[in-house]
């Protein structure tokens, strides 16, 4: 990511996604900094802070302090407190039979920044991509605390596939993933085709591939898609079939256009990812 | 080889998305009707197949020295779903059949064995001057610790090392050589790291430790 305002805005919306994930409200976060102060400008430092805070007042939180070191390579976070009642705290593993699972963020955020890398991306997705990752899930988790939500993760570095097994594994069930149905970013199909695929999505599919059971139907560019490493990626949530059409169609109203309901919940015990 | 149509680059060592765009290049430059690329990393084997995939050449792979070789051939039966859906997934380098064994050495200090230090450090010397004699069969020579005190400047044994990674591969602990401010004096061999020594225990016939 070239531009600094939207690296400090991608981070703390990264950094925030915790919170939203567990059902929770962020209150306080503390910048921490790593800056090569000898080969780089202040101003961008000045730059990402500045992205930070304002995705900070959008999410309400308090800037309370920070922390900063020199540095060779540039480095920016944020460590956030939020508060949420213990009763309502959201896991990933408690998924049940029948549940939907919706996803609230297109997918390809590695796939696009790969083509960033070997400047072959489109000015189009990079502005989706860049856009997607600033987004808070903010909105996403005030809608989803209206409905009776089972469990909740978000999706970054595993990829959707790899963050899905980790809803799976100790569940005691097993989940059907509606590939078709993924929403991913523009040109992310084509540019994985001609190879710009990360190679964390490899590892990802490796470290995995094992629980899944994928339908030789399904393109295998569309899986690698699937474990395409995210970066501020979306939520993903597992909510009864009953309430899934009013949580979908919440969502869009709230602004969230590429909502989709992406899989579902069935018995297990087997523990297996079914793509088809 | 010996064929000017065919291409070949190198690109071991290039991380995502290097290889493919230095195939690109090529292809567009010059548009070969064959042509072959040189990569060392499982992503690059994939990407790079898919990418001569999408350009209608027909893609297969093989072992090639200590890297893997991407080739890909014009021809009116290319595909890219053929490519990808048959060669690909078992593409993993500990499955190609080959000849020779490969023995992976590990030294850990600047001497062998314990008790007098003069005399270890003369036996490590005469150890690693003998290893030749293992052949093609020493695939790697890994150096951690205070083994990689004899990669820098000023080891008696840079000639021995030297010659051995013409037939093998040397790799030395980065972590080591910065832990002793040694990692601009390093004189022989790659640096690395724990990932690629663990993997390449995974992938040896046999592991020695010195």
């Amino acid at each position: 990511m070239d531009d600094p305002y939207s690296f400090g805005q991608i981070a703390a919306a990264n950094a925030l996604s915790d919170i939203y994930a567990m059902g929770g409200v962020p209150k306080t976060a503390m910048n921490l900094v790593a800056f090569p102060v000898k080969d780089m400008e202040i101003s961008v430092l000045r730059s990402i802070i500045e992205g930070g805070l304002v995705k900070m007042r959008e999410a309400g939180v308090v800037l309370v302090g920070g922390h900063s070191i020199e540095d060779s390579e540039l480095k920016y976070g944020l460590s956030v407190t939020g508060i949420i009642h213990p009763s309502r705290v959201l896991v990933k593993r408690n998924i049940r039979p029948g549940d939907r699972l919706v996803l609230t963020k297109p997918l390809g955020t590695g796939i696009i920044n790969t083509a960033i890398k070997g400047g072959l991306a489109s000015t189009e997705s990079i502005e989706k991509a860049v856009y997607s990752m600033a987004e808070l899930n903010k909105t996403a988790a005030e809608v989803m605390e209206r409905y009776p939500v089972n469990a909740c993760t978000d999706i970054t570095g595993f990829g959707f596939l790899g963050h899905l097994a980790e809803m799976v594994i100790g569940s005691g069930r097993s989940v059907k993933v509606f590939s078709a149905s993924a929403p991913v970013l523009p040109d992310t199909i084509s540019l994985a085709s001609m190879g710009l695929v990360p190679a964390g999505a490899f590892n990802n599919k490796k470290f995995r591939i094992h629980m899944m059971d994928i339908s030789p139907e399904v393109d295998p560019v569309l899986i690698d898609v699937l474990f395409d490493p995210q970066t501020s990626g979306g939520l993903l949530i597992s909510v009864p079939e009953a309430h899934a059409p009013g949580l979908l169609a919440s969502l869009r109203d709230a602004g969230i256009a590429d909502a989709a309901v992406v899989g579902e919940v069935t018995e297990g015990p087997e523990e297996k990812i079914t793509v088809e | 080889m010996g064929d000017d149509r065919v291409k070949e680059i190198d690109c071991r060592g290039l991380a995502c998305p290097g290889p493919v765009l230095k195939a690109k290049n090529l292809i567009d430059e010059s548009a070969p009707a064959e042509l072959k690329i040189i990569v060392d990393n499982e992503a690059a084997v994939q990407n790079v197949s898919r990418f001569l995939g999408s350009r209608q050449y027909k893609v297969s792979v093989s072992l090639e020295g200590e890297g893997t070789c991407v080739k890909g051939e014009k021809g009116a039966d290319a595909g890219v779903k053929d490519a990808i859906a048959k060669e690909v997934p078992r593409r993993g380098i500990a499955d190609q059949p080959r000849e020779t064994a490969r023995i992976l050495v590990l030294v850990s200090n600047d001497r062998m064995g314990h008790g007098d230090d003069l005399l270890g450090k003369k036996l490590l010397v005469s150890f690693l001057t003998t290893l030749k004699e293992m052949g093609k069969e020493l695939w790697r020579l890994v150096f951690i610790n205070n083994g990689v005190k004899l990669t820098v400047e000023g080891s008696d044994l840079l000639g021995v090392l030297s010659e051995l990674e013409k037939e093998s591969t040397i790799l030395v602990c980065g972590t080591c050589l910065t832990h002793f401010e040694l990692l601009d004096k390093k004189k022989v061999g790659q640096t690395t790291n724990m990932l690629d020594i663990v993997t390449a225990m995974q992938l040896a016939d046999k592991v020695i430790t010195v």
